[in-house]
Protein backbone atom coordinates (compact mmCIF):
# COMPACT_ATOMS: atom_id res chain seq x y z
CA UNK A 1 0.00 0.00 0.00
CA UNK A 2 2.74 2.52 1.17
CA UNK A 3 4.80 0.89 -2.25
CA UNK A 4 2.01 2.64 -4.44
CA UNK A 5 1.89 5.64 -2.91
CA UNK A 6 5.15 6.46 -3.29
CA UNK A 7 5.61 5.36 -6.61
CA UNK A 8 2.57 7.69 -7.41
CA UNK A 9 4.08 10.15 -5.94
CA UNK A 10 7.34 10.16 -7.59
CA UNK A 11 5.29 10.21 -11.03
CA UNK A 12 3.36 13.06 -10.03
CA UNK A 13 6.55 15.03 -9.06
CA UNK A 14 7.82 14.08 -12.92
CA UNK A 15 4.92 15.24 -14.07
CA UNK A 16 5.21 18.72 -12.48
CA UNK A 17 8.74 19.03 -13.44
CA UNK A 18 8.36 18.42 -16.84
CA UNK A 19 5.16 20.38 -16.94
CA UNK A 20 7.15 23.67 -15.27
CA UNK A 21 10.10 22.77 -18.08
CA UNK A 22 7.71 22.70 -21.00
CA UNK A 23 5.86 26.00 -19.41
CA UNK A 24 8.83 27.28 -19.12
CA UNK A 25 10.51 26.65 -22.49
CA UNK A 26 7.39 27.99 -23.94
CA UNK A 27 8.04 31.54 -22.46
CA UNK A 28 11.75 31.35 -23.23
CA UNK A 29 11.21 30.48 -27.07
CA UNK A 30 7.75 32.78 -27.27
CA UNK A 31 10.46 35.36 -25.75
CA UNK A 32 13.52 34.76 -28.53
CA UNK A 33 10.82 35.25 -31.32
CA UNK A 34 9.65 38.55 -30.39
CA UNK A 35 13.54 39.58 -29.72
CA UNK A 36 14.39 38.52 -33.19
CA UNK A 37 11.72 40.40 -34.45
CA UNK A 38 12.66 43.49 -32.59
CA UNK A 39 16.33 43.01 -33.61
CA UNK A 40 15.19 43.19 -37.44
CA UNK A 41 13.67 45.93 -36.80
CA UNK A 42 16.34 47.72 -35.44
CA UNK A 43 18.73 47.17 -38.45
CA UNK A 44 15.93 48.38 -40.26
CA UNK A 45 15.50 51.80 -38.61
CA UNK A 46 20.01 51.93 -38.98
CA UNK A 47 19.41 51.68 -42.91
CA UNK A 48 16.42 53.72 -43.19
CA UNK A 49 17.97 56.52 -41.10
CA UNK A 50 20.97 56.76 -43.29
CA UNK A 51 18.93 57.11 -46.39
CA UNK A 52 18.28 60.72 -46.49
CA UNK A 53 22.38 61.48 -46.74
CA UNK A 54 22.93 59.13 -49.12
CA UNK A 55 20.39 60.05 -51.09
CA UNK A 56 21.73 64.07 -51.01
CA UNK A 57 25.27 63.22 -51.65
CA UNK A 58 24.35 61.09 -54.83
CA UNK A 59 21.98 64.27 -55.88
CA UNK A 60 25.30 65.96 -55.76
CA UNK A 61 27.08 64.18 -58.40
CA UNK A 62 23.96 62.51 -60.30
CA UNK A 63 20.81 65.09 -60.33
CA UNK A 64 18.87 63.76 -63.02
CA UNK A 65 18.96 60.27 -62.58
CA UNK A 66 14.96 61.04 -61.18
CA UNK A 67 13.23 57.70 -61.60
CA UNK A 68 16.11 56.19 -58.96
CA UNK A 69 15.97 58.48 -56.49
CA UNK A 70 12.10 58.28 -56.92
CA UNK A 71 11.88 54.70 -55.73
CA UNK A 72 14.10 55.01 -52.67
CA UNK A 73 12.08 57.81 -51.73
CA UNK A 74 8.74 55.37 -52.08
CA UNK A 75 10.43 52.82 -50.55
CA UNK A 76 11.22 54.86 -47.41
CA UNK A 77 7.98 55.81 -47.14
CA UNK A 78 6.74 51.88 -47.18
CA UNK A 79 8.98 51.32 -44.52
CA UNK A 80 7.81 54.33 -42.30
CA UNK A 81 4.17 53.56 -43.27
CA UNK A 82 4.35 49.52 -42.89
CA UNK A 83 2.22 47.59 -40.71
CA UNK A 84 3.22 45.69 -37.86
CA UNK A 85 3.02 42.35 -39.52
CA UNK A 86 6.41 40.46 -40.79
CA UNK A 87 5.16 40.08 -44.06
CA UNK A 88 4.59 43.78 -44.72
CA UNK A 89 7.50 44.66 -43.30
CA UNK A 90 9.89 42.50 -45.35
CA UNK A 91 8.03 43.51 -48.47
CA UNK A 92 8.84 46.82 -47.61
CA UNK A 93 12.47 46.19 -46.47
CA UNK A 94 12.98 44.65 -50.14
CA UNK A 95 11.59 47.11 -52.18
CA UNK A 96 14.46 48.89 -50.04
CA UNK A 97 17.23 46.57 -50.75
CA UNK A 98 16.31 46.94 -54.78
CA UNK A 99 15.96 50.47 -54.83
CA UNK A 100 19.77 50.61 -52.85
CA UNK A 101 21.12 48.18 -55.66
CA UNK A 102 19.51 50.54 -57.81
CA UNK A 103 21.61 53.25 -56.70
CA UNK A 104 24.76 51.65 -56.55
CA UNK A 105 24.70 50.33 -59.81
CA UNK A 106 23.94 53.70 -61.25
CA UNK A 107 26.70 55.30 -59.19
CA UNK A 108 29.14 53.18 -61.07
CA UNK A 109 28.62 55.73 -64.05
CA UNK A 110 29.89 58.54 -61.86
CA UNK A 111 33.96 58.32 -60.56
CA UNK A 112 34.13 61.17 -59.24
CA UNK A 113 30.87 59.93 -56.71
CA UNK A 114 32.36 56.60 -56.50
CA UNK A 115 36.05 58.62 -54.92
CA UNK A 116 34.06 60.55 -52.52
CA UNK A 117 34.69 59.60 -49.09
CA UNK A 118 31.41 60.53 -47.54
CA UNK A 119 29.85 57.73 -50.33
CA UNK A 120 32.21 55.45 -50.10
CA UNK A 121 31.12 55.56 -46.23
CA UNK A 122 27.89 55.15 -46.31
CA UNK A 123 28.30 52.36 -49.18
CA UNK A 124 30.15 50.16 -47.18
CA UNK A 125 27.59 50.71 -43.72
CA UNK A 126 24.41 50.11 -45.80
CA UNK A 127 26.34 46.99 -46.96
CA UNK A 128 27.22 45.98 -43.48
CA UNK A 129 23.75 46.89 -42.57
CA UNK A 130 22.20 44.60 -45.76
CA UNK A 131 24.20 41.61 -44.27
CA UNK A 132 22.93 42.26 -40.54
CA UNK A 133 19.40 42.16 -41.92
CA UNK A 134 20.01 39.04 -43.52
CA UNK A 135 21.24 37.43 -40.32
CA UNK A 136 18.18 39.11 -38.04
CA UNK A 137 15.92 37.19 -40.65
CA UNK A 138 17.78 33.98 -40.38
CA UNK A 139 17.62 33.92 -36.20
CA UNK A 140 14.05 34.94 -36.74
CA UNK A 141 12.87 32.01 -38.67
CA UNK A 142 15.32 29.91 -36.83
CA UNK A 143 13.39 30.72 -33.92
CA UNK A 144 10.22 29.98 -35.37
CA UNK A 145 11.44 26.97 -36.78
CA UNK A 146 12.36 25.39 -33.43
CA UNK A 147 9.39 26.61 -31.58
CA UNK A 148 7.14 25.02 -34.15
CA UNK A 149 9.37 21.83 -34.08
CA UNK A 150 8.52 21.72 -30.24
CA UNK A 151 4.88 22.51 -30.62
CA UNK A 152 4.48 19.71 -33.44
CA UNK A 153 6.38 16.87 -31.78
CA UNK A 154 5.24 14.91 -29.11
CA UNK A 155 5.52 15.70 -26.18
CA UNK A 156 5.63 19.06 -26.79
CA UNK A 157 1.88 18.61 -28.43
CA UNK A 158 0.03 18.28 -25.25
CA UNK A 159 1.06 21.21 -23.59
CA UNK A 160 1.22 23.29 -26.41
CA UNK A 161 -2.72 22.49 -26.22
CA UNK A 162 -2.76 22.90 -22.80
CA UNK A 163 -1.18 26.49 -22.84
CA UNK A 164 -2.87 27.54 -25.98
CA UNK A 165 0.61 27.44 -27.65
CA UNK A 166 0.23 27.80 -31.69
CA UNK A 167 2.09 27.14 -34.22
CA UNK A 168 3.53 30.10 -36.15
CA UNK A 169 3.98 31.15 -40.05
CA UNK A 170 7.18 32.83 -41.42
CA UNK A 171 7.46 33.96 -44.42
CA UNK A 172 10.52 33.31 -46.30
CA UNK A 173 12.37 34.80 -49.57
CA UNK A 174 14.13 32.17 -51.92
CA UNK A 175 17.75 30.92 -50.89
CA UNK A 176 19.32 31.95 -53.54
CA UNK A 177 18.32 35.71 -53.18
CA UNK A 178 19.31 35.77 -49.01
CA UNK A 179 22.90 34.30 -50.33
CA UNK A 180 23.73 37.05 -52.48
CA UNK A 181 22.38 39.80 -50.09
CA UNK A 182 24.63 38.64 -47.61
CA UNK A 183 27.81 39.98 -49.32
CA UNK A 184 25.24 42.56 -51.19
CA UNK A 185 27.21 45.70 -52.81
CA UNK A 186 30.72 44.39 -53.06
CA UNK B 1 7.49 28.16 -46.54
CA UNK B 2 6.67 24.80 -46.18
CA UNK B 3 9.47 24.20 -48.75
CA UNK B 4 12.03 26.38 -46.43
CA UNK B 5 11.08 23.95 -43.58
CA UNK B 6 11.68 20.35 -45.36
CA UNK B 7 14.90 21.73 -46.59
CA UNK B 8 16.32 22.83 -43.49
CA UNK B 9 15.14 19.44 -42.08
CA UNK B 10 16.79 17.30 -44.27
CA UNK B 11 19.93 18.80 -44.71
CA UNK B 12 22.54 16.44 -43.01
CA UNK B 13 24.22 18.80 -40.62
CA UNK B 14 21.15 19.02 -38.67
CA UNK B 15 21.65 15.07 -37.83
CA UNK B 16 25.98 15.72 -37.69
CA UNK B 17 25.46 17.90 -34.96
CA UNK B 18 22.85 15.51 -32.73
CA UNK B 19 25.01 12.75 -33.82
CA UNK B 20 28.01 14.34 -32.16
CA UNK B 21 26.48 15.12 -29.20
CA UNK B 22 25.85 11.60 -28.48
CA UNK B 23 28.64 10.60 -29.95
CA UNK B 24 30.41 12.57 -27.11
CA UNK B 25 28.21 11.67 -24.47
CA UNK B 26 29.58 8.13 -24.78
CA UNK B 27 33.19 8.99 -25.30
CA UNK B 28 33.15 10.74 -21.80
CA UNK B 29 31.93 7.64 -20.62
CA UNK B 30 34.44 5.25 -21.78
CA UNK B 31 37.08 7.78 -19.91
CA UNK B 32 34.74 7.44 -17.05
CA UNK B 33 35.04 3.78 -17.03
CA UNK B 34 38.53 4.35 -17.56
CA UNK B 35 38.85 5.55 -14.26
CA UNK B 36 36.94 3.52 -12.56
CA UNK B 37 38.62 0.45 -13.70
CA UNK B 38 42.18 1.57 -12.87
CA UNK B 39 40.73 2.43 -9.46
CA UNK B 40 39.69 -1.46 -9.00
CA UNK B 41 42.89 -2.49 -10.01
CA UNK B 42 44.78 -0.47 -7.91
CA UNK B 43 42.11 -0.99 -5.21
CA UNK B 44 42.67 -4.62 -5.83
CA UNK B 45 46.63 -4.30 -4.57
CA UNK B 46 46.20 -2.37 -1.94
CA UNK B 47 43.46 -2.65 0.81
CA UNK B 48 40.14 0.01 -1.11
CA UNK B 49 40.45 2.33 1.35
CA UNK B 50 43.68 3.23 -0.72
CA UNK B 51 41.60 3.98 -4.03
CA UNK B 52 39.52 6.78 -2.26
CA UNK B 53 42.84 8.11 -1.00
CA UNK B 54 44.08 8.43 -4.82
CA UNK B 55 40.63 9.83 -5.84
CA UNK B 56 40.54 12.44 -3.63
CA UNK B 57 44.26 13.85 -3.62
CA UNK B 58 43.49 13.66 -7.70
CA UNK B 59 39.98 15.07 -7.63
CA UNK B 60 41.01 17.94 -6.17
CA UNK B 61 44.03 18.78 -8.05
CA UNK B 62 41.41 18.33 -11.09
CA UNK B 63 38.66 20.59 -9.37
CA UNK B 64 41.98 23.52 -9.20
CA UNK B 65 42.95 22.46 -12.64
CA UNK B 66 39.31 22.96 -14.14
CA UNK B 67 38.71 26.51 -12.26
CA UNK B 68 42.02 27.80 -13.33
CA UNK B 69 41.37 26.35 -17.16
CA UNK B 70 37.68 27.98 -17.15
CA UNK B 71 38.57 30.99 -15.81
CA UNK B 72 41.63 32.33 -16.98
CA UNK B 73 41.79 29.71 -20.02
CA UNK B 74 41.29 32.57 -22.56
CA UNK B 75 43.23 35.21 -20.88
CA UNK B 76 46.80 32.34 -20.66
CA UNK B 77 45.46 31.26 -24.82
CA UNK B 78 46.00 34.80 -25.93
CA UNK B 79 48.55 35.64 -23.85
CA UNK B 80 50.44 32.74 -25.42
CA UNK B 81 50.10 34.29 -29.16
CA UNK B 82 50.87 37.68 -28.53
CA UNK B 83 47.44 38.79 -29.09
CA UNK B 84 45.72 42.29 -29.08
CA UNK B 85 42.64 43.53 -29.20
CA UNK B 86 41.18 44.51 -32.36
CA UNK B 87 40.10 48.40 -32.91
CA UNK B 88 36.68 48.45 -34.13
CA UNK B 89 37.65 50.80 -36.82
CA UNK B 90 40.69 49.45 -37.92
CA UNK B 91 39.03 45.99 -38.29
CA UNK B 92 35.86 47.14 -39.25
CA UNK B 93 34.69 44.19 -41.30
CA UNK B 94 36.28 41.69 -39.22
CA UNK B 95 34.07 43.56 -36.24
CA UNK B 96 31.42 43.60 -38.35
CA UNK B 97 31.27 39.75 -39.60
CA UNK B 98 31.14 39.20 -36.34
CA UNK B 99 28.44 40.69 -35.33
CA UNK B 100 26.56 39.50 -38.09
CA UNK B 101 26.98 36.05 -36.78
CA UNK B 102 26.18 36.76 -33.43
CA UNK B 103 22.67 38.42 -35.07
CA UNK B 104 22.48 35.07 -36.79
CA UNK B 105 22.75 32.64 -33.77
CA UNK B 106 21.43 34.89 -31.16
CA UNK B 107 24.50 34.94 -28.96
CA UNK B 108 26.09 38.14 -27.68
CA UNK B 109 29.18 39.90 -29.14
CA UNK B 110 32.46 38.44 -28.03
CA UNK B 111 36.11 40.06 -27.70
CA UNK B 112 37.82 40.55 -31.16
CA UNK B 113 41.62 39.85 -30.94
CA UNK B 114 43.94 39.87 -33.57
CA UNK B 115 47.38 37.80 -33.33
CA UNK B 116 50.85 38.88 -35.56
CA UNK B 117 51.15 35.67 -37.41
CA UNK B 118 51.60 35.03 -41.50
CA UNK B 119 49.39 31.73 -41.14
CA UNK B 120 46.03 31.09 -41.57
CA UNK B 121 44.68 30.13 -38.24
CA UNK B 122 41.88 31.45 -35.34
CA UNK B 123 40.71 30.38 -32.31
CA UNK B 124 37.76 30.81 -29.84
CA UNK B 125 37.57 30.56 -26.13
CA UNK B 126 35.56 31.10 -23.18
CA UNK B 127 33.83 28.86 -20.51
CA UNK B 128 30.28 30.62 -21.84
CA UNK B 129 28.93 32.80 -24.66
CA UNK B 130 29.15 35.95 -22.15
CA UNK B 131 32.47 35.45 -21.56
CA UNK B 132 34.24 34.82 -24.60
CA UNK B 133 36.99 35.49 -26.88
CA UNK B 134 37.36 35.29 -30.99
CA UNK B 135 40.93 35.43 -32.33
CA UNK B 136 42.59 35.16 -36.21
CA UNK B 137 45.19 35.72 -37.16
CA UNK B 138 46.55 38.75 -39.74
CA UNK B 139 47.44 36.37 -41.72
CA UNK B 140 43.43 34.84 -41.58
CA UNK B 141 42.74 38.73 -42.74
CA UNK B 142 45.61 38.87 -45.46
CA UNK B 143 45.01 35.59 -47.01
CA UNK B 144 40.93 34.80 -47.19
CA UNK B 145 38.17 36.61 -48.84
CA UNK B 146 35.64 37.75 -46.71
CA UNK B 147 33.29 34.45 -47.34
CA UNK B 148 36.17 32.33 -46.60
CA UNK B 149 36.57 34.37 -43.30
CA UNK B 150 32.80 34.64 -42.67
CA UNK B 151 33.51 30.83 -42.36
CA UNK B 152 36.00 30.54 -40.52
CA UNK B 153 34.82 32.48 -37.81
CA UNK B 154 31.03 30.60 -37.63
CA UNK B 155 33.20 28.06 -37.35
CA UNK B 156 34.76 29.46 -33.81
CA UNK B 157 31.56 30.88 -32.81
CA UNK B 158 29.61 27.70 -32.83
CA UNK B 159 32.27 26.50 -30.52
CA UNK B 160 31.62 28.97 -28.48
CA UNK B 161 27.23 28.33 -28.81
CA UNK B 162 28.16 24.60 -28.81
CA UNK B 163 29.99 24.83 -25.16
CA UNK B 164 33.02 23.34 -26.63
CA UNK B 165 35.27 25.02 -24.40
CA UNK B 166 33.94 24.04 -21.41
CA UNK B 167 32.95 20.24 -23.01
CA UNK B 168 36.64 20.36 -23.62
CA UNK B 169 38.15 21.29 -20.23
CA UNK B 170 35.79 18.83 -18.98
CA UNK B 171 37.30 16.36 -20.88
CA UNK B 172 41.21 17.65 -20.17
CA UNK B 173 40.20 17.49 -16.42
CA UNK B 174 39.27 14.01 -16.65
CA UNK B 175 42.72 12.49 -18.49
CA UNK B 176 44.25 14.85 -15.88
CA UNK B 177 42.38 12.78 -12.86
CA UNK B 178 43.22 9.70 -15.03
CA UNK B 179 47.14 10.94 -15.13
CA UNK B 180 47.70 11.68 -11.55
CA UNK B 181 46.12 8.45 -10.45
CA UNK B 182 48.22 6.75 -12.73
CA UNK B 183 51.36 8.50 -11.72
CA UNK B 184 50.69 8.57 -7.77
CA UNK B 185 50.34 4.71 -7.94
CA UNK B 186 53.67 4.44 -9.90
CA UNK B 187 55.18 6.50 -7.71
CA UNK B 188 53.73 4.69 -4.35
CA UNK B 189 54.87 1.47 -5.93
CA UNK B 190 58.62 2.94 -6.05
CA UNK B 191 58.54 3.44 -2.29
CA UNK B 192 56.60 0.38 -0.92
CA UNK B 193 58.64 -2.29 0.35
CA UNK B 194 57.62 -5.43 1.52
CA UNK B 195 53.98 -7.13 0.71
CA UNK B 196 55.66 -8.60 -2.00
CA UNK B 197 53.71 -12.01 -2.05
CA UNK B 198 53.00 -14.36 -5.55
CA UNK B 199 49.51 -13.19 -5.70
CA UNK B 200 50.22 -9.24 -5.85
CA UNK B 201 53.28 -9.59 -8.05
CA UNK B 202 50.77 -10.68 -10.54
CA UNK B 203 48.33 -7.59 -10.11
CA UNK B 204 51.14 -5.03 -9.53
CA UNK B 205 52.45 -5.81 -12.82
CA UNK B 206 49.06 -5.69 -14.57
CA UNK B 207 48.71 -2.52 -12.65
CA UNK B 208 51.69 -1.26 -13.76
CA UNK B 209 50.57 -1.89 -17.83
CA UNK B 210 47.85 -0.01 -16.93
CA UNK B 211 48.84 2.87 -14.93
CA UNK B 212 51.04 3.37 -18.04
CA UNK B 213 48.20 2.38 -20.92
CA UNK B 214 45.66 4.40 -18.73
CA UNK B 215 47.06 7.94 -19.74
CA UNK B 216 47.83 7.07 -23.34
CA UNK B 217 44.30 5.43 -23.88
CA UNK B 218 42.13 8.54 -21.72
CA UNK B 219 44.57 10.79 -24.27
CA UNK B 220 43.49 8.80 -27.30
CA UNK B 221 39.84 8.95 -26.32
CA UNK B 222 40.04 13.03 -25.57
CA UNK B 223 41.55 13.75 -29.04
CA UNK B 224 38.65 11.45 -30.27
CA UNK B 225 36.34 13.79 -28.37
CA UNK B 226 38.28 17.05 -29.85
CA UNK B 227 37.77 15.64 -33.68
CA UNK B 228 34.11 15.03 -33.19
CA UNK B 229 33.86 18.31 -31.93
CA UNK B 230 35.25 19.72 -34.67
CA UNK B 231 33.40 18.19 -37.23
CA UNK B 232 30.69 19.45 -34.88
CA UNK B 233 31.51 23.05 -35.34
CA UNK B 234 31.99 22.33 -39.64
CA UNK B 235 28.97 21.45 -39.61
CA UNK B 236 27.10 24.61 -36.95
CA UNK B 237 29.30 26.76 -38.83
CA UNK B 238 27.44 25.65 -42.25
CA UNK B 239 24.23 26.22 -40.34
CA UNK B 240 24.94 29.71 -39.18
CA UNK B 241 26.79 30.82 -42.34
CA UNK B 242 23.82 29.06 -44.28
CA UNK B 243 26.87 28.24 -47.19
CA UNK B 244 29.37 26.15 -47.05
CA UNK B 245 31.82 27.55 -49.50
CA UNK B 246 33.28 29.95 -47.21
CA UNK B 247 34.43 27.27 -44.53
CA UNK B 248 35.64 24.75 -47.39
CA UNK B 249 38.03 27.99 -49.02
CA UNK B 250 39.26 28.83 -45.74
CA UNK B 251 40.23 25.21 -45.13
CA UNK B 252 41.60 24.85 -48.54
CA UNK B 253 43.81 28.00 -48.27
CA UNK B 254 45.36 26.77 -44.97
CA UNK B 255 45.87 23.44 -45.98
CA UNK B 256 47.88 24.66 -48.89
CA UNK B 257 49.48 27.44 -46.75
CA UNK B 258 50.73 24.80 -44.11
CA UNK B 259 52.08 22.57 -47.03
CA UNK B 260 54.64 25.24 -48.08
CA UNK B 261 55.33 27.46 -44.81
CA UNK B 262 56.20 25.87 -41.19
CA UNK B 263 53.93 27.30 -38.10
CA UNK B 264 54.82 29.46 -35.48
CA UNK B 265 52.33 28.09 -33.38
CA UNK B 266 54.03 25.35 -30.62
CA UNK B 267 51.54 23.21 -30.28
CA UNK B 268 50.69 24.41 -26.74
CA UNK B 269 47.67 23.68 -24.74
CA UNK B 270 45.82 26.06 -26.98
CA UNK B 271 46.88 24.20 -30.21
CA UNK B 272 43.28 22.21 -29.85
CA UNK B 273 41.64 25.35 -29.82
CA UNK B 274 42.49 26.55 -33.63
CA UNK B 275 40.66 26.30 -36.21
CA UNK B 276 43.20 23.74 -37.65
CA UNK B 277 46.46 21.63 -35.75
CA UNK B 278 49.44 23.01 -37.34
CA UNK B 279 51.46 20.17 -36.16
CA UNK B 280 51.22 16.72 -37.76
CA UNK B 281 50.63 14.62 -34.82
CA UNK B 282 49.80 11.01 -35.46
CA UNK B 283 46.35 10.31 -36.63
CA UNK B 284 45.24 8.78 -32.94
CA UNK B 285 46.28 11.62 -31.27
CA UNK B 286 45.43 14.65 -33.18
CA UNK B 287 43.00 16.79 -32.15
CA UNK B 288 41.61 17.42 -35.57
CA UNK B 289 40.54 15.72 -38.26
CA UNK B 290 42.93 15.90 -41.28
CA UNK B 291 41.46 18.63 -43.21
CA UNK B 292 40.59 16.47 -46.66
CA UNK B 293 37.97 14.38 -45.00
CA UNK B 294 37.14 17.68 -43.34
CA UNK B 295 36.26 19.70 -46.70
CA UNK B 296 34.62 16.31 -47.61
CA UNK B 297 31.99 16.30 -45.18
CA UNK B 298 31.14 19.81 -45.82
CA UNK B 299 30.99 19.87 -49.38
CA UNK B 300 28.54 16.54 -49.31
CA UNK B 301 26.02 19.33 -47.06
Amino acid sequence: MLLWLLILIIVVVILLIVTIYYYNSFVVLHNRIENAFSQIDVQLKKRNDLIPNLVETVKGYAKHEKTVFADVTKARKEMMVSGGSYESKMKASDMMSNALKSIFAIAENYPDLKANTNFLELQRELSDIESKIAYTRQFYNDSILYFNTIVERFPGNIFAGLFGKKKQTYFETSEAERKNVKVSFE
Amino acid sequence: MDDYFKKYQKISFYDQVKRNKIQSFFLILVIILIIIALGYVIGYIYNPGMIWFFIIIATVISIIYTLIGLYAGSGIALASVGAKEADSKVYAQLHSIVEGLCLGAGLPKPKVYVMPLDEINAFASGRNPANAVVCVSEGSLKYLTRRELEGVLAHEMSHIANYDIRFMTLAVVMVGIISIIAQIFLRSLWFSSGNNDNKNGIFIIIGIVFAILAPLFAMMVQMAISRKREYMADASAVKLARDNSGLVGALKKIGGYYETKQSKLKSSAVSSLFIAEPSLAARLFSSHPPLKDRIKALESM
